[in-house]
């Protein structure tokens, strides 16, 4: 072998086993082979204690509104007149005062949620603030949902990008929530319905200072009381001081 | 010989170890319908004046915002002011965003929408930002890379400007912007966090989404100059700048008075935008006890092209005989 066939022939040599070592870095799976889990195949991470940063639409997320201030929201006549109506004493006395505290309103809110997986194919939303628990299932539950609740049920998937020839795996997450319990998307009783489905993507970015910033993308649609879909995008920043965490009841006034 | 082997070796390297992310990228092109779901006052009608809600200023950024009046724009050197790079997060209309290619390769995305003093090209060919003495050109300096769907921007050397609509909040020229641009099927996500040591006590995040729409409206793409002039006749050659002295704006109380905010809130300051601040407000704030000024977004369009049929809301904005007509409409003979 002549010494540039020998150089050539060591350098694919190494590439090789680099590229190897970093295949089985990833995944947790069988070298080659997809993930053993949706929990070890995570192309993002997304677990730890994430803050609203209420910059967008402080008046309406972070105070309750007056009744009837449905600005924005693109509700149809039958979805105002639901909101003209919003009554918190008949909600507390239904029982009800967690309405606003339902997935599609609860993301909007002045929210601390923690993340962490439940297990192999879960992940966990636990949030402070009308002390939630979603749950992202990345498996079909063993039983389909009966009844309706504030989070409903939440299928997961992860949309992945890159990871070929060994270079860093990207994407996101995506959720589908139905089987919601009628709730608001406004502290001040803006509706939605059983019928909504609520959309999510879910977005980690990781800045060079090392804040780390989670947007959630989503999408309320609702054919009972929205003209179209309800379309907004809300950030969180990570939080490595998770001592500002302050579990609180829901409360159908403030 | 050993050279070409060399050359090929290299080549064969950068083929193998360049990481997919490199490569991973989304089509842009395109299109795009504002959402306006979020700020629709501020992207729509227009802010109140010396509402800062949800802002993290500096003591200098708010009392330079207070000094702030209407009419300030109108003069013939400010005239530009509110058009900063990343200003259409705050604006009303839809964006366009195409590539520029060179031999097949992206070599920048450029963004043109609403009110631009220029188009946004974002660079994608390794170029370094310029000096830190070099101009500042009005869409500023910017480069990019994907980092999986995800189109992260770098903007630097921009102008100072307003960064908001129509308040006078201010942005120094030594403001660096981070843009994250994410596509999901239709969805377009801007998410723009800006530092600016000046004005700003942290970075000021916002996320807004946009929908791709191939039957978009293009007329609100096309505005890439900033056109000024004389608007206010009074003014003309006068060299008068329109102001409030410190302490004597009376837009300052405004939100406290009709919304019944917290000043530190109404004002702008950081610790008002996080969950714990709302617990302070408990057993005091009181909301106002009905709606009274742009409380139907949508719904106070109705009767004009796009609202849902029937629908009615009070609250003051429209003019006097479309809602007359809509709220006690003729009964047919």
């Amino acid at each position: 072998m002549t010494s540039s066939r020998f150089v050539v022939a060591l350098v694919a040599v190494g590439l090789c086993a680099s590229i190897e070592a970093r295949a089985q870095r990833r995944g947790g799976g069988q070298p080659g082979g997809p993930p053993a889990t949706p929990r070890a195949g995570a192309p993002i991470d997304l677990t730890g204690q994430w803050v609203a940063i209420i910059s967008e639409d402080w008046r309406w997320r972070m105070i309750t509104p007056p009744k009837g201030d449905i600005v924005s929201i693109p509700l149809n006549l039958q979805g105002q007149q639901v909101a003209e109506a919003w009554d918190p004493g008949k909600d507390e006395a239904a029982g009800e005062q967690c309405k606003a505290y339902g997935a599609p309103g609860l993301m909007r809110g002045p929210i601390r949620m923690r993340i962490s997986w439940a297990d192999d194919t879960t992940l966990k939303v636990d949030t402070d603030y009308g002390m939630q628990t979603r749950l992202l299932q990345f498996a079909p539950a063993a039983t389909p949902a009966s009844a309706r609740t504030w989070q409903g049920a939440t299928a997961a998937q992860w949309l992945v990008r890159g990871g070929g020839r060994g270079g860093q795996r990207y994407g996101s997450l995506k959720t589908i929530t139905t089987n919601l319990r009628p709730g608001y998307l406004r502290k001040n009783g803006v509706p939605y319905s059983e019928r909504a489905v609520f959309t999510e993507y879910w977005d980690v970015h990781s800045l060079p200072n090392g804040d780390r910033y989670l947007v959630n993308t989503n999408v309320v649609d609702d054919p009972v009381y929205l003209q179209l879909p309800f379309e907004t995008a809300i950030h969180y920043k990570l939080e490595r001081d998770t001592s500002k965490w302050d579990p609180t009841p829901c409360d159908a006034r403030f | 010989m050993i050279r070409a082997v060399v050359t090929r070796t290299f080549i064969l390297i950068a083929l193998v170890v360049t990481p997919a992310s490199a490569l991973a990228q989304v089509e842009l092109n395109g299109s795009y319908s504002i959402r306006m779901y979020e700020d629709y006052i501020e992207r729509g009608p227009g802010s109140f004046l010396g509402d800062f809600t949800g802002m993290p200023m500096s003591d200098e950024g708010r009392a330079k915002a207070l000094l702030y009046t209407s009419n300030l724009p109108s003069t013939i050197e400010r005239q530009c002011l509110a058009q900063s790079p990343w200003v259409g997060l705050y604006r009303p209309l839809g964006l366009r965003i195409w590539s520029e290619v060179e031999d097949g390769r992206v070599v920048a995305w450029v963004m043109g929408g609403d009110y631009l003093r220029d188009t946004v090209r974002i660079w994608m060919d390794g170029r370094p930002h310029p000096s830190a003495n070099a101009a500042h050109p009005p869409s500023g300096f910017s480069t990019g890379h994907w980092e999986g769907d995800t189109l992260v921007v770098r903007t630097t050397h921009v102008k100072t400007a307003w960064i908001r609509r129509g308040v006078g909040i201010p942005g120094s020229d030594r403001s660096e912007f981070t843009a994250l641009i994410t596509r999901h099927d239709n969805l377009l996500t801007i998410t723009t966090i800006q530092d600016d040591p000046i004005y700003l006590t942290e970075p000021h995040v916002v996320s807004r989404v946009w929908e791709f729409d191939p039957n978009g409206s293009q007329a609100g793409n096309n505005r890439n100059t900033c056109n000024v002039g004389n608007e206010l006749p009074a003014l003309e050659d006068t060299g008068k700048v329109p102001h409030y002295l410190p302490g004597q704006n009376p837009e300052e109380e405004y939100m406290v008075k009709h919304y019944n905010i917290p000043k530190d809130a109404a004002l702008g300051h950081a610790y008002t935008l996080y969950p714990e601040y709302r617990k302070m407000l408990r057993g005091s704030y009181k909301p106002p006890t009905s709606c009274d000024r742009y409380c139907c977004g949508w719904i106070e369009r109705q009767g004009l092209p796009g609202a849902a049929p029937g629908l009615t809301c009070n609250d003051g904005n429209l003019p006097r005989a479309l809602r007359d007509a809509l709220t006690n409409p003729r009964q047919p003979n």
